[in-house]
C-alpha cells in the first residue's frame, strides 16, 4: 500500500443553517409567535483539504467555528448544503451504511454505551451491529484489551464507570469493527491529566499498529502537540491554516516569553516596554503577579537580547528566564485575530 | 407582602415565556388531550339515544355535553405538574439548586406554573367557554351563563388548583423514597381522573359517588363543573367550597411537612 | 431481513436484561397501564347500566345495537395491535420528544444498519404486556359472557383472515408513529403530533357507526385507527365489513410507504445539535 494514498478528501464543503431571530423580552415572544423571522446562517463555508493514510490529524478553532458540523458531515449525521466529502472513495450520504462500516466515530461529551447495562453487552451488541466474525472479535477485542485495558470494568454497568474509563470504553467501541478512520470528538474533555496521557499514549499505539486514520477535534492543545504532525485550523466556517504544527511554530512563533521575579515589587512602575520598543497590544502582554512577572513579546519587533538587557538594567531582579511561547499562545493568538487578519496569510503558505 | 411577592414575579414571567416558547407543541397536545372529549360526545349521544328517559341521573344529553367539556376545561387549568418537576430534579439532584437560592422553593414552582396559566387562560378557557356557551345557547335558545355562578366558578376553581398544587409537591416528594416518575406519575393521573369523576359523573355511581364526593378529588375539578353547571343550590355550594378550603389547608399543611423530612434526607444523601 | 430479526431478538434481551436492574420502575409502570384499563373499563360498565345496548338511531328507529358485552370485545380487540406495537417499536416516541431534540440521533447514523429500524427496535417496552394481557382478557371474557349462538358463528372462517391482517394493523399504528416522529427531523420536536394523532384512536374502540361522517371517513382513511379495531372485531363476531379487510392491507401498505418516504426526507434535512 502506497504511503500517501487519499484517505478522506473534502472539497468545497457547505453547509447552511436556518435560525429563527427572536427579539428579547416578553413582547419579542409575542412578536416571533405571529411573525417569525430566519437567518441563513453559513456554518461550513467551503471547506478543502485532503487527508493521507494513517495520518493523525488535528482539527482547531473556536467554539462555534463549525468543527463539529464538519465532523458531522464527514461521519454522514449531517447532510452538506453542497460540496462533497470522501473517505475511502465512498460518499457518506450516499452509500450510508456500507461507508460507517469503515469508520469509528466518538463524541467525548456523549456516550454510545448502553448505560444500564455491563460495559461487555454493547460490545455484543456492536458486534451483531457491525457483523464482525467471532475469530475477528476475540482478536480485537484482546488487543483493545491491551492497548486500553478494559479488563477491569468490562463486567460493570456502565453508569458506574469512571469518566476515564468510559472515555477509554467508548473509543473501544468504535474500533471494534477496526475502521479505516476514527473521528475523536474532544476526547480527553474533562479528564485528569494522568488519564489524558494515558489515552494519548493508546491513541497513538492504535495508530502504529493498525494504520488506522485518526480526526481529532479539541480544546486541549496538548493533544495536539503530542499526538498530530498536522493540524487544519478553522474559524467562522473557513479554514485558516492547513499544514504542520511546526510551521505554524515556524511562522507565528516570534512570540517569547519572559518571566522574572522582582526584588522590590514597586520597581514594576519602572519598567515601560510599550513605550521603549514601540510594541502594540498585540505584540506585547504583561503578566503582573505581585513580584513575579511574565511579558510576552513578539520576538520580531523587540529582540531578546534587548529585551533582556532593558531589564536589567531598570531593575533588580532575583530570577529571569526566556521561553518560546508554547503553541497554546500561537493559537491563542490566532484565536483572537480571528479569520480576516489570517486569511492573507495562509495563501502566502 | 408586596416586596415578598415581587422576588417571584420573574419565576412567573419564565413561566409564561417557557409557554409561548412551547406553544406549537402546547396546542397539539390539547387538540389529542381533547379528542377524549368528542370520542365520549358521540358515546353519549348514541346513549341517551338508547335510553328511554331523556335524562339520566339528572344529567341531559345537553348537560352532559358541558359536563365533558367543562370538566376538562376545568381538570386541565387545575392540573399541576409540580409532581413530575419536583421528581425530576430531586432524580437528577438538580434540586440543591433550587435549595440554595433565597427563595421559598415550593413557591418558585407555584409562581412559574401561574405564568403558564396566564397563557392557558387565554388560548384554552376562552376558546372552551365561547364555543360552549354558544352551543348551550343554540341548543336552549336563550342566554345560559349565570355570572354569579360563574364567578363562584371561577372561586372554586382557584381554591381546586391551590389543592391540586400541594397534592402535587407532596406527592412529587415520593420520588425521594420511590425513585421512579414515569409510573408513579400514571398512577397519580388514573386515581385524579377516576375519583372526580372525569370520565363519568360521580352522581352516576350512586352512594359510592357520593362518598367520592366528600374526597380532595371530588374539590379538584367535579365541584367547580357542578357549580359551573348549576347543579348546586346555594347551601351546597357554601358547603363544598368550605370543604374546598378544608382541603387547600389539609395539604398545605402536609406538604409542608413532606418538604422538611424530605429536607433532612437530602442533607444526608449529599456528603 | 433474517440479520434484523436476529438483531431485533439481541436488543429485546438486552432491555429485559436492563428490566432486571429496574424492577420497581417496571412494576409501577405496569400496574399504572392496568389500572388506567380498569377504570376505562369500569367506567364504561356505569354507562352501560343505563341502558340495555348501545343504539345507533335514525329519526328516531333503531338501525343497529351493540350489546356492552359487544363493546367489549370491540374496546379489548382495539388494545392488540396497539399493545404489540407498544411492545415493540415505542422508541419512536421517544424520537419525538428527545431523541432528535438533544442531537441523540447522531449515535443512530453512525451504525451501519438501517436507522430507522434502529431507533424502532432499541426499546422493548414491556410495560406494553400490561395492554396487551388486559385487550386478551377482554376478549375472553365478552365471548364467554355472549349467548351460545353468537359464539358459534365465529369460526376460522373469520379468525384466521383476522390474524393475518393483525400485522398490518400493527403497521398502522407504527406508520402514523413514524410519520410523526419523523417531523421532527425539521421542527427538532414532534412527539406532540404523535400525540394528536395517536389519541385519535381512542374513536376505534367504540362502533364506528355512532360518529358523523367526518369523524367516520377520518378514522377509516386517514388515521384509520378504526381498522385496527371496530372493523376487524365486528367481522370477527358478526361477519360483517369483510370489505375492511382488503382495504386494511391496502391503507397500511400506503401509510407505511408515506412514512418511509417523510423518514427518509427527514433525514436529509437532520440537522444534529448544537454547531
Amino acid at each position: 500500500m502506497k504511503n500517501n494514498e487519499i484517505m478522506i478528501q473534502v472539497r468545497d464543503l457547505k453547509k447552511e443553517f436556518k435560525k429563527a431571530v427572536k427579539e428579547p423580552g416578553l413582547k419579542g415572544s409575542f412578536k416571533a409567535l405571529f411573525k417569525p423571522k430566519y437567518d441563513v446562517v453559513k456554518a461550513v463555508d467551503g471547506i478543502s483539504f485532503d487527508v493521507p493514510k494513517g495520518e493523525i490529524i488535528g482539527f482547531i478553532g473556536p467554539n462555534g467555528a463549525g468543527k463539529s458540523t464538519v465532523i458531522k458531515m464527514l461521519t454522514g449525521i449531517l447532510t452538506p448544503t453542497s460540496g462533497t466529502c470522501t473517505i475511502g472513495g465512498k460518499i457518506p450520504t450516499q452509500n450510508r451504511k456500507s461507508y460507517v462500516k469503515e469508520i469509528g466515530v466518538v463524541f467525548g461529551q456523549r456516550t454510545q454505551l448502553w448505560w444500564d447495562l455491563a460495559l461487555r453487552e454493547t460490545y455484543m451488541v456492536l458486534k451483531e451491529i457491525y457483523e464482525i466474525p467471532e475469530e475477528d472479535y476475540k482478536k480485537r477485542m484482546e488487543f483493545l484489551n491491551e492497548v486500553l485495558e478494559l479488563d477491569s470494568f468490562i463486567t460493570s454497568p456502565v453508569r458506574t464507570l469512571s469518566l476515564g474509563q468510559r472515555m477509554r470504553a467508548d473509543i473501544a467501541a468504535a474500533l471494534l469493527h477496526n475502521p479505516k478512520v476514527l473521528f475523536l470528538d474532544e476526547p480527553t474533555i474533562g479528564l485528569d491529566v494522568v488519564v489524558k496521557d494515558n489515552i494519548r499514549k493508546a491513541i497513538q499505539k492504535i495508530n502504529a499498529e493498525s494504520g488506522t486514520t485518526v480526526i481529532l477535534t479539541t480544546h486541549d492543545l496538548e493533544d495536539i502537540e503530542l499526538l498530530c504532525k498536522r493540524i487544519v485550523m478553522i474559524d467562522k466556517g473557513k479554514k485558516v491554516f492547513d499544514g504542520e504544527l511546526s510551521e505554524l511554530r515556524h511562522r507565528y512563533g516570534q512570540m517569547r516569553e519572559l518571566a522574572f521575579e522582582l526584588k522590590d515589587a514597586e520597581d514594576i512602575s519602572l519598567l515601560e516596554y510599550d513605550k521603549n520598543f514601540n510594541l502594540s497590544a498585540d505584540d506585547l502582554s504583561v503578566e503582573v503577579n505581585s513580584a513575579a512577572v511574565k511579558v510576552r513579546f513578539n520576538s520580531d519587533i523587540a529582540s531578546v537580547e534587548d529585551m533582556l538587557s532593558y531589564t536589567l538594567s531598570k531593575v533588580h531582579v532575583k530570577d529571569i528566564n526566556v521561553k518560546d511561547a508554547d503553541i497554546e499562545e500561537i493559537i491563542r493568538r490566532l484565536y483572537i485575530g480571528g479569520g480576516d487578519i489570517y486569511e492573507t496569510s495562509v495563501t502566502d503558505i | 407582602m408586596k416586596r415578598r411577592l415581587r422576588i417571584y414575579k420573574p419565576f412567573t414571567r419564565a413561566g409564561i415565556l417557557e409557554m409561548v416558547a412551547f406553544r406549537v407543541n402546547f396546542i397539539f397536545f390539547l387538540l389529542g388531550e381533547i379528542m377524549k372529549c368528542f370520542v365520549m360526545f358521540f358515546v353519549w349521544k348514541a346513549v341517551y339515544d338508547s335510553s328511554d328517559s331523556t335524562t339520566l341521573y339528572g344529567f341531559s344529553y345537553d348537560n352532559m355535553v358541558v359536563y365533558l367539556f367543562v370538566t376538562f376545561l376545568s381538570g386541565y387549568l387545575t392540573y399541576s405538574d409540580g409532581s413530575y418537576v419536583i421528581g425530576k430534579e430531586i432524580l437528577d439532584g438538580s434540586i440543591a439548586m433550587r435549595m440554595i437560592k433565597p427563595v421559598n422553593f415550593d413557591m418558585c414552582f407555584l409562581f412559574q406554573e401561574l405564568g403558564g396559566k396566564i397563557f392557558q387562560l387565554l388560548i384554552v378557557f376562552l376558546p372552551i367557554t365561547v364555543g360552549l356557551e354558544a352551543y348551550r345557547w343554540i341548543v336552549s335558545g336563550c342566554f345560559m351563563l349565570n355570572v354569579p355562578m360563574f364567578l363562584l366558578y371561577c372561586l372554586s376553581l382557584i381554591l381546586a388548583y391551590g389543592i391540586n398544587f400541594f397534592f402535587s409537591v407532596t406527592y412529587g416528594f415520593l420520588a425521594f423514597y420511590l425513585k421512579n416518575l414515569w409510573g408513579t406519575d400514571i398512577i397519580k393521573g388514573v386515581i385524579i381522573n377516576f375519583f372526580s369523576g372525569a370520565t363519568v359523573p360521580l352522581a352516576f355511581m350512586g352512594g359510592f359517588g357520593h362518598i367520592l364526593s366528600f374526597l380532595p378529588f371530588a374539590s379538584l375539578s367535579y365541584t367547580p363543573v357542578m357549580i359551573y353547571m348549576g347543579m348546586y343550590d346555594m347551601g351546597q355550594i357554601a358547603f363544598y367550597l368550605s370543604l374546598q378550603l378544608v382541603w387547600l389547608v389539609f395539604f398545605y399543611v402536609l406538604s409542608k411537612l413532606v418538604l422538611q423530612s424530605a429536607m433532612k434526607r437530602l442533607v444526608v444523601h449529599g456528603g | 431481513m433474517r440479520r434484523y430479526l436476529k438483531l431485533h431478538s439481541i436488543f429485546i434481551k438486552q432491555d429485559l436484561k436492563k428490566l432486571m436492574e429496574y424492577k420497581v420502575d417496571f412494576l409501577l409502570g405496569a400496574v399504572g397501564f392496568l389500572m388506567e384499563q380498569a377504570v376505562q373499563i369500569f367506567c364504561l360498565g356505569i354507562i352501560f347500566s343505563t341502558i340495555p345496548a348501545l343504539c345507533y338511531t335514525v329519526n328516531g328507529t333503531v338501525v343497529d345495537s351493540w350489546s356492552f358485552h359487544e363493546v367489549l370485545f370491540i374496546y379489548g380487540f382495539s388494545l392488540i395491535p396497539k399493545g404489540i406495537d407498544h411492545l415493540f417499536f415505542d422508541n419512536l416516541w421517544g424520537m419525538g420528544y428527545w431523541i432528535v431534540d438533544k442531537g441523540d440521533f447522531d449515535k443512530y447514523l453512525t451504525r451501519p444498519i438501517n436507522s430507522w429500524f434502529y431507533v424502532l427496535c432499541e426499546k422493548f417496552c414491556v410495560d406494553a404486556l400490561g395492554e396487551f394481557i388486559v385487550g386478551i382478557a377482554l376478549l375472553i371474557y365478552s365471548t364467554l359472557s355472549m349467548p351460545a349462538e353468537v359464539v358459534a358463528d365465529i369460526n376460522w372462517w373469520r379468525v384466521i383472515p383476522v390474524a393475518l391482517v393483525l400485522p398490518f394493523c400493527i403497521m398502522i399504528f407504527t406508520s402514523i408513529k413514524t410519520a410523526t416522529a419523523a417531523i421532527s427531523f425539521w421542527t427538532k420536536r414532534s412527539g406532540h403530533i404523535t400525540h394528536m394523532c395517536y389519541m385519535t384512536n381512542d374513536f376505534a374502540k367504540y362502533p364506528v357507526k355512532i360518529y358523523n361522517t367526518v369523524v367516520k371517513t377520518a378514522i377509516t382513511y386517514i388515521l384509520p385507527f378504526a381498522l385496527t379495531a371496530y372493523y376487524p372485531a365486528i367481522f370477527l363476531l358478526r361477519g360483517e365489513s369483510v370489505w375492511s379487510l382488503p382495504v386494511t392491507v391496502l391503507i397500511s401498505v400506503v401509510l407505511f410507504g408515506l412514512s418511509q418516504f417523510i423518514w427518509h426526507k427527514g433525514l436529509r434535512a437532520y440537522e444534529s445539535a448544537g454547531s
